[in-house]
């Protein structure tokens, strides 16, 4: 993919989340710009003031907190990556209202609710019947262990 | 007079009772490209009577046939209906416009922080590391093909190709502009207007679009599984179902190898409802220009 500033921009953030999530543990007070400039910003041959101002548009967005320590901020993730991931999605499954998140993007299959299942599996009964006499018997495409019992 | 009065009527036939027909209309399915463009027509062709109601009185009006004295009720009725209808459609794409882009471009920022990149041909790829079954892509310039650990987890390697490509052809073919547009005309309606089923129609037409792409990928029954594999997976509390989803889901299934219409073969069918698209596009654009022609003709 062509290196677009856009681009750059999202690595950086992500590169700057890896970071505060990998060293949460060791350093749960946070981590100040100087020293996330230090891991993943020299070798990249980034200025400090770069690192300073993404992470402060990273506060702003919510993805991490900071708080005053003496001259310098200190930088926390503001949810694990288990969170934010989890959040993603519910916000994909439900939060957005009905039509909007239906054009907004497109899922592979709207949720369905357990007890419902069993007519999908009639479907796909049918269609795969349908699809054996269609080639004579043969189950066409059929990888080994894709079969429907493990839905 | 009576070509103002019959595009008031096409607009209102087009927006309340037709929308309502068609959504009944299940084995149009069958052929979703010309359904879906059938829709598309109905759509266009209502939003074209309504504005052209107004301009195509001016004629008459300045050619001194009509007296506004006369005619009012037709003409106060034309005015108001393209009046309110260009009004209500500016400000509702106005507004789904930005509410889809901003959406859009929050979650793609979200799964860009997240998610693991696939390279070369699946540079657009994302996976999150959830145990949820979850497929979707987001649409845009920028567009991303979103899975889940559980997706890999759950579906074998030509599920797997179904389910991809699946989403490839909602970016492929722009199914997101299709849903838009679809969208900022339902919400330009004034809500007892409103056809809800129609809108549902239109999505499932696009999913079931999608879902022949993914069956000329890796077959019927293969795209069958991924389906009822991603449909049984476990689900984070609080998802909410849809409470149609699982008619859809069957009916997609059932779709997968459907070949014929009420006894005709397909491509019957589907170039009568080419026909009638043209058709319906062109009625109101040919009631304009006859009233425009009634300048010169009366």
């Amino acid at each position: 993919m062509p290196s677009t500033p856009r681009n750059r921009l999202g690595d950086l953030e992500r590169a700057v989340m890896d970071e505060l999530w990998s060293t949460t543990e060791a350093h749960p007070e946070g981590r100040t710009v100087r020293e996330v400039h230090d891991a993943i910003g020299v070798q990249r041959g980034l200025a400090y003031t770069t690192l300073m101002t993404v992470l402060d548009r990273m506060a702003k967005k919510d993805l991490v907190n900071r708080e005053r320590d003496g001259r310098a901020w200190r930088y926390t993730p503001a949810s694990t990556r288990a969170e934010l991931t989890s959040e993603s999605l519910h916000h994909t499954l439900g939060e957005l209202a009905g039509d909007t998140r239906r054009s907004a993007l497109l899922h592979f299959l709207d949720e369905s609710t357990p007890e419902e299942i069993d007519e999908l599996k009639a479907a796909l009964a049918e269609l795969e019947s349908r699809s054996a006499g269609a080639r004579g018997g043969a189950s066409p495409g059929a990888s080994p262990g894709a079969g429907s019992g493990r839905a | 007079m009576v070509l103002v009065a019959a595009l008031v009527v096409l607009a209102v036939l087009l927006a309340w009772p037709v929308p309502r027909a068609l959504s009944r209309a299940t084995s149009l399915r069958r052929a979703p490209r010309a359904a879906l463009v059938l829709w598309q027509a109905t759509a266009v062709a209502a939003v074209l009577a309504a504005l052209l109601a107004a301009p195509a009185a001016l004629p008459a009006l300045l050619g001194r046939q009509v007296r506004v004295a006369d005619g009012w009720p037709t003409l106060a009725l034309a005015a108001v209906l393209s009046g309110v209808v260009a009004v209500r459609l500016l400000l509702s794409g106005d507004r789904v416009g930005r509410n889809l882009r901003a959406a859009r471009r929050r979650h793609r920022e979200l799964v860009d922080l997240l998610g693991v990149a696939g390279e070369g041909a699946d540079r657009h790829l994302r996976v999150l590391e959830h145990t949820t079954p979850t497929a979707y892509c987001v649409p845009g310039v920028r567009r991303r093909v979103v899975l889940t650990q559980g997706t890999l987890e759950r579906l074998g390697s030509e599920e797997l190709a179904a389910v991809v490509a699946h989403e490839r052809a909602h970016l492929g073919a722009r199914h997101d502009l299709v849903m838009e547009f679809f969208t900022v005309v339902h919400e330009a309606m004034p809500g007892f207007l409103r056809c809800d089923a129609a809108l549902r129609e239109v999505h499932l037409l696009i999913e079931v679009l999608a879902d022949r792409a993914a069956v000329r990928h890796a077959g019927a029954v293969n795209t069958g599984r991924a389906i009822v594999a991603m449909a049984g997976g476990p689900r984070p509390a609080g998802a909410m179902a849809m409470a149609d989803s699982t008619r859809v889901a069957a009916a997609r299934i059932g779709l997968l190898d459907a070949e014929r219409i009420a006894g005709l073969p397909t491509p019957v069918v589907a170039t009568m409802m080419y026909a009638g698209s043209a058709l319906l596009v062109v009625t109101p654009v040919a009631l304009y220009l006859a009233a425009i022609a009634g300048l010169t003709l009366v």
